[in-house]
Parts: structure tokens; sequence; C-alpha cells
């Protein structure tokens, strides 16, 4: 392991590993990736891998419509496979709150270019999948370009283009401390040693709060369990991700043919626990045998759980830190880090290297819950 | 082919029943495995490998390999070597990872979502047909609490049900089988070692010994059942007729045995290579040949038996090689099947299976003292099945799954949950024993069994007769210490002491983190 780098990023998932691939590529190579286990192992290797465009609220939308540019010609990019599939998005309304939020949505996500309609329960069934139960469901917004993919090839597509470009990546290697010396980031302490760098990028997802309290800075963000399951493998039977903000559920089938999905439980305790429960695992089939009621003689091969870094408006952390130089931000992305994850990455990068980032990311720094003036992500699942 | 006689057993065979396979009609008995049953139609090839579309048939029998999944009654993916068969079901080779949207069209009428790996007629399309359109989705049953629940009702789960049952603790035993024994039921040799260990007894009929023991104690059976899951507080998921259910427990003992190993060779894969073990199930509980002429592959003591069971059930047994210079197993054994004319050939290996879809030929070679192939010793044998008994690994997926400490111990068979020498795990009042906590044989897995018990029912907190529970527990431990003993008491005996030292290890250390904690909070 080097002693010095550029730059340190610490998190070993989709969005450390995408930092340091954007880094590479504007030349800054001289760049280490520290990651406490094994690549994609937190929160990213963990999750249901959809990508979806149709948010509440403009920074995620937007971030998410960039990433999805970015998405469509990403396995030419990092030339490898990660399973990447347009297979749109189906969003259900139960409720009238629903309804009236979902037309809010449908009209900001449109004045922001994005592809998206409104079905009727009928049209969901000739249009979207023959399967789906849709008692109670009053409609549903659809976007036939939102996708999803493998988050374990994608970490490990990113991480490879980025050592190819010459970034050392460090596996079983956690960052114990952030080094602040005279109000300036110096460097990261392991186990295995010292790297001293006047960059740190902390994506270290749930543990980016105590980690980030190692330099005396206090992030707003939370880690809730979120548990999830996964079926045996079946032949292709359906191709969009199927979600629900007010009962609760999302899910796709994967490449692979397994079916994914989970539900966020409102009651989940906060902390640091990733154990599997089983009232999770009877709510969870019991969610799916109702919405896809073909789905009821189909097994289930595994549960997990993973962390959520849930902010208070459900949009991620990005950017530099007050009061320490060089010390920047990659967290807090509230259970929707992997599909917003090729974009934020590369605004970071930008930041990083001293270029103008394409968006304004001013609006997702830290600070912005100093007034307490921000606006929730509603459409959180 | 069936075996019509057997020096040993009497097949008590039930009503003969028609099925379908692919269209076509067979005819199988009820009580019998839809794996079984289709084997004795002749029938090798269960389903085809979905990547590479290569021919898979029967491998491990006890629902572990994935070989034998096939579609029953429209449901994709049914473990066929652990589903009884049952009059006029459907059965379809399998070429891909399966179909739902077809069959569908009556969702409610299907098994639960949670696994169903036993689709079982009488509950389907007779009791649901009468409530078509009820709007409710069935529930998790709730089975309540128990003072103990053990989950395997082979040797060790047996005696663990026993011990804490003589002490008056009552338990649940869960099964995933139709008769509990585990894999005593087709061990048909009979026992070494002393009299209070059942020496000079048959395997299955000790099971049978323990199962009527148990019968006067306050225990309470679940077969044919599953265990998916263990969950904090000793939470267990079951799955049973379909459905899902939970139990919770003061304390749970994990008796879940062991799984065979596989070797990797050139055509592994073909139909007609058999764990040993799955051959015992099918020869001595199914009354089914594996086929007509096989090669045993190791001379431990599981090749030794099972080649003699082989050549009991009327099987040509062309050779039993094994790689190390001297077999693994008891002489006695060895000695039987030379007697009988088999060659045992040790040194040699297998280099590989040939044949077209199933099993034609073997290929073995003489190994040296590294274990490379001697070049021009390749011998070929003209046989239909290969059976493997290079080993077993200890089945530890549900400690693992509950959180408990896990490592590697060569000695007791690879990976195992972390136990002391009171066969608690590090999550408190779950205990492990017999194979599932290190590879040995039966009578081994019953002591552990029995100490696991005991220190379960001392868990459950009520009021214990503590001279008895002292007896028996030294009874037990003494009983392993004199089994351990012998020449092939040392591996397991060196495996078991890492085992209690780590175990110790990592008690001091969580004690330790407990004292500071304390501090802490001082």
């Amino acid at each position: 392991m080097r002693s010095s780098a550029e730059c340190v990023i610490i998190g070993g998932g989709v969005v450390g590993t995408a930092v340091a691939y954007y880094l590479a590529k504007r030349g800054m190579r001289d760049v280490v990736v520290l990651e406490r286990d094994f690549l994609a192992s937190g929160a990213t290797g963990r999750c249901g891998g959809g990508i979806r465009q149709q948010w509440s609220t403009e920074p995620n939308t937007r971030l998410a419509i960039e990433s999805v540019r970015i998405w469509k010609t990403l396995e030419d990019e990092l030339d490898a496979d990660i399973e990447f599939l347009q297979g749109g998005y189906l969003v259900l309304a139960y409720t009238d709150d629903d309804v009236a939020q979902f037309e809010k949505n449908v009209g900001l996500q449109r004045g922001l270019g994005l592809a998206v309609e409104t079905l009727s329960p009928e049209e969901i069934l000739t249009e979207v999948t023959p399967h789906l139960n849709t008692e109670g469901v009053r409609m549903a917004t659809w976007c036939a370009e939102d996708a999803s993919a493998n988050p374990f090839l994608t970490t490990q597509a990113y991480a490879d283009a980025a050592r190819r470009l010459g970034v050392e990546i460090e596996l079983w290697t956690p960052a114990c401390r952030i080094i602040v010396e005279g109000g300036r980031v110096a460097g990261v302490e392991t186990p295995r040693g010292k790297i001293s760098s006047p960059f740190v990028v902390n994506a270290a997802g749930g543990h980016s709060v105590p980690l980030a309290r190692t330099a005396g800075v206090e992030l707003p963000v939370t880690p809730y369990r979120r548990e999830i399951l996964v079926s045996e493998p079946l032949e292709r039977f359906l191709d969009p991700m199927i979600i629900s903000f007010s009962y609760g559920v999302y899910f796709r089938q994967t490449k692979h043919g397994a079916v994914i999905g989970g539900f966020a439980d409102p009651d989940a305790p906060e902390g640091f626990d990733e154990s599997s429960s089983l009232a999770f695992l009877v709510s969870m089939t019991k969610k799916l045998r109702h919405l896809m009621p073909i789905l009821a003689p189909v097994k289930i091969v595994r549960q997990w759980a993973g962390l959520y870094d849930v902010t208070p408006d459900a949009q991620p952390i990005l950017g530099a830190t007050d009061g320490v130089e060089g010390l920047f931000q990659a967290n807090g992305f509230s259970g929707h880090g992997f599909m917003i994850a090729p974009k934020v990455a590369e605004l970071l990068a930008q930041a990083i290297a001293g270029e103008e980032p394409e968006l304004d990311i001013e609006r997702l720094n830290a600070r912005r819950f100093e007034g307490g003036d921000f606006t929730q992500d509603r459409s959180v699942v | 082919m069936r075996i019509d006689k057997h020096p040993i057993l009497k097949f008590h065979r039930g009503r003969e029943i028609e099925f379908e396979l692919d269209g076509r009609g067979l005819t199988g008995y009820e009580g019998e495995t839809i794996a079984a049953a289709i084997h004795a139609a002749g029938v090798r090839t269960l389903r085809t490998s979905i990547r590479l579309g290569r021919p898979r048939g029967f491998f491990c029998a006890i629902g572990r390999c994935s070989s034998c999944l096939m579609t029953v009654n429209g449901i994709p993916n049914v473990m066929t070597c652990i589903t009884p068969l049952e009059r006029g079901m459907k059965i379809e080779t399998q070429t891909d990872k399966g179909h739902i949207a077809e069959t569908g069209s009556s969702p409610r009428k299907g098994p639960s979502a949670l696994a169903a790996q036993r689709p079982r007629g009488g509950r389907r399309g007779t009791a649901d047909a009468e409530e078509p359109s009820r709007a409710e989705e069935p529930r998790a049953r709730d089975l309540g609490h128990t003072p103990l629940a053990v989950v395997g009702g082979g040797p060790a789960g047996l005696s663990a049900a026993i011990a804490a049952g003589r002490l008056g603790v009552e338990s649940v035993i869960i099964d995933e089988n139709e008769a509990p024994g585990g894999q005593l039921i087709k061990q048909t040799h009979m026992f070494f070692g002393s009299k209070e260990h059942y020496a000079k007894v048959r395997g299955v009929d000790i099971g049978g010994r323990l199962t009527s023991e148990l019968s006067e104690l306050p225990a309470r059976l679940l077969n044919n059942t599953t265990v998916l899951g263990l969950y904090p507080d000793r939470a267990l998921s079951l799955l049973r007729d379909g459905r899902h259910h939970r139990l919770s427990a003061d304390a749970v003992v994990l008796a879940t045995g062991a799984s065979e190993n596989m070797l990797a060779f050139p055509g592994c894969d073909l139909p007609g290579v058999y764990g040993a073990g799955a051959v015992q199930t099918l020869m001595n509980v199914d009354g089914v040949v594996p086929g007509a002429r096989v090669l045993m592959v190791g001379a431990g003591n599981i090749g030794l038996i099972v080649a003699y069971q082989l050549l009991q059930a009327g099987v040509e047994v062309a050779a039993v090689i094994e790689g190390l210079p001297t077999i693994g197993g008891y002489h006695v054994h060895g000695a039987k099947i030379r007697r009988a004319g088999v060659p045992i050939m040790t040194a040699h290996t297998i280099l590989e299976a040939e044949g077209r879809g199933r099993v034609e030929k073997a290929l073995v070679a003489r190994v040296d003292a590294d274990w490379r192939t001697v070049p021009g010793s390749e011998t070929e044998f003209d046989v239909d099945t290969v059976c493997l008994a290079v080993g077993l690994s200890p089945n530890c997926e549900l400690a693992l799954m509950g959180g408990c400490e896990e490592t590697y111990v060569a000695e007791l068979g690879g990976r195992v949950a972390v136990h002391g020498s009171d066969l608690e795990t590090s999550m408190p009042g779950v205990f492990i024993a017999g194979d599932a906590s290190g590879i040995e044989e039966a009578s081994t897995a019953m002591l552990e069994g029995r100490l696991a018990g005991l220190a379960a029912a001392e868990r459950v907190g009520e009021p214990l007769d503590e001279t008895l529970l002292e007896s028996m527990r030294d009874e037990a431990a003494d009983g392993l210490a004199a089994l351990r003993s012998g020449p092939f008491g040392d591996r397991p005996r060196t495996g078991k002491e890492k085992m209690y030292d780590l175990a110790r290890k990592l008690r001091q250390r969580g004690e330790r983190r407990e004292e500071r904690s304390v501090d802490v909070q001082k």
C-alpha cells in the first residue's frame, strides 16, 4: 500500500469506485480506494439494483436522468457486462395522497424532459404486465426508460476500469481515522499504515457518520436497517421494476431470473444492525403473493439486510465539507445511491479535480440542513 | 429396477399408483419419492443443466444438491428426491430455469410462496378449491413456544430430545423426512463398540429403538417439515404442508447432519454418478438398485459398507478404489468385500466418467505419493454407476444464518459453527450436535446429542433433577471419550480439542468485552 496519494476514497461501493474512475479519467490517477471488506460488500451489494428517474424533487430527478444518460453507454465505456436493462418502472398509486402527489411528480418529471406517462389499472395489465393484481390500485406512473443493473458487476466494472487507469484499490483495509491538520485534511489512518493525501472522499455509506466524526464533522445521516429477499431463478416473465410507496414494496426479476425485492419497514430502529428478521420474510412474501399471485409457488432462497444512510430530505450529501478543506462527502444516499451513482460520481470528480461541475452540486452540500429549509423527496421506498 | 429379494430388508411397499412423466404413463408406489419411482422405471435423466444443457440425474437423495429439480404439477424446481410420489402427478423433465407464468392461472391454489418443495395432494385443489375466492392471504401459522426445539431427527437429534425428555423437559423435533431416524434408516450393517452404544444392532433398528424410547417421553415429532431459518431469540421458520409456520424455543439443538462431498473429474455430473449415501437411500429405503455394475470411489467405512450393501442387493461391484495407500475404513469391512471377490485398489483415483447421456465407462489410474497419476497405469471399467464415498461436510447453514460464529477445522470436515464442550454455539441457547458439529459417526452423534440435550435442558431454566443430570452427563462424556480414544478417534478428537479451545477464547473475549462495557456504564 502506498503511503501518499493525490486522493483517498473511503468506501469500495459503487460510489467510491465510480469516483475513483472519473478522477482517473480526468488525469488524477494517483488515487487509492480503501474498502473495509470486499467490493460492494456494503449497501451497494445488498440493494435491489433498480435505476429510477421518477422522483418528486428536482435534484433527485435531474441526477437520475443524467445518470441514465451515462448508464445507457456504461457497458461500452467500462468494457464490461453489467446486466443493464431498460425494463421500465411501474409506480403504483393506492391512495388519494398518492394520486395527488403523482400528478405533481409527473409535471415536474416531464418538465425535466422525462418520458413518463400515467396508466389506468386496465392499461397496466395490457401494456406492462398481465400478472399484476390491480386490486385497490388507483393508477400508476410508468417510465419505460427506467432501468436496472447488477450492482456487483457495476462496482467491479468501475473498479477494473479505474485500476486500468492506475487507481489502487485496497481491500480488507478499513479507514480508522481521517487525519485533519490545521483545518485541512492530511490523510487517512488504516491498520496497514497511514496514507497522506490532500483530498479524502467519505463514501462509506451508513458508516460515513462515525468516520466523519473522526474529522470533527457531524453529518445529518442516520443508518437504518433495510431488508430484502431473493427467489430461485425462473425463466423471464417480468421486465420492469414494480414499486409502491404507500403499499411499501419494490420488486423486479434479475437477468439471472430471480425475483428480488423488499420494502422499508417504517418501524426499523436506527443503527448498524444488519440481521435478517422473520417478520420481514413473512410480510414480504405476503406482499409479493398479493401483488403477483403467480409468484405463489416460487421458492425464496435467501434474505439479507443492508443499511440505508438516510438524510432529513432523502437526498444525498455531496461535495466539500465546511471547516475541513479537502474533505468531500458522498453519502446520505437514503436508499438510492446505486441508481444515481454515475452522475454523482462524475460531478464529485469534477469538483475534486478543480473543474466547474456540470450541474450545481452546492444545493446538495450538508450545509443546506443548517437553516432547516429543505424539501423532502417523497418518492422513497 | 426394484429389489425383490434382500438378505436383511423387507420392503413394505405402498399401493401401486399411476403418474405421468413427460406425458408417459408410469407406475410407482405410495410412500416412495418421485425420484425413486422414476429411477425404478429406468429413467436416469431428471433434468438438464441450465447453461450447457447437460443431463443431470439423481445424486444426493437428501434434498441438498438440486440435481433432481423437476416440474411437478406445473410447479418448477421441485426437489423430487425428497418429495413423495402421489397418484396422478404430472412430472416434467426441466430443461430450463422453469416457468411460472403459463401455469399460474389459478394462483391461490398453489402452495406457499415460501419454498413449496413438497406439493402435497389433498391440500391443493381440494381444501383450497372449496374457497377459491378467499380474500385473505394465508398467514404464517404460529406453532407457539416450546422449551426445546430440536432440528433434525437423526441419531443426534433424537438423542438430544431423549436426554432432555428424561429430565422432564418437553421438546419438538423437526425433521424433513417422512420417518425419523436420519441416515440410520438406511444403515443395514451392525454397529461396533460397546453394548450401551448399540453394538451388534443394525443402524436401521437403532433408529426404531430411539423413536420408541422417545414415544414414552414428552416429545413431539413434526415430520415432513423443513426448517427454513433460524432468527434472533431462537425463532424458527418452518415449512410444513406447503405452509409457513413459526415456532420459538428457550433452547434449540441443531442436529442437521452432513452432506456428501463431490469429487471433480470430467463427467462427474453424468447421470449414474451418485453419492454413496444416495445409493444407500435408493437401495435400502426405496428398494431400488442404482445400476447393474458399480465402481466405488473411496475405501473409508462408508465406501466399504455401501459396496457390501450393493452386493447384498444383487448389484455387481467392479472395484473399490482409494486414493490413499491404505484403506481408511475398518479392515473387517474391507475383508468382507475382498472375500466376495471385489478388488480394492488403493493409491488409485478416478480420471473420468464417460458415456452418452449416462455413465457407461470409468477410467481409473494409479497415483504416486504426490497424487500424480502414473502414466500407463490407466484401467477402464465398464460400469453404469460410479458411487462417490469421499467424505462428508457438516450442514451448518442454519447456525450460520442465525449468526453463530463459524470457523474452519479440517479435522471436523470443514466449516463448522464454533461450539464448546457443552455444544453451545456463540448464540446463547443454540446448541449443535452430531455431524453438523463435525464429521464423526452415528455412535458419537448419539452421545453428543445427549450432551447437547442435557445442556439445552439446563438452559430451559426449569428445576431439574441435578443428580440424574450429572450422572447422564458423566455417562455420555465418558462414552464419547472412549469412542474417540481409538485409532479412528484421533482426527475428530484433535478437531474437537481445537474447537473447544477456540470457543473458550471467544467466550473469554466476550466476557472481557462485557466487563468493559459495565465499567463504562459505571
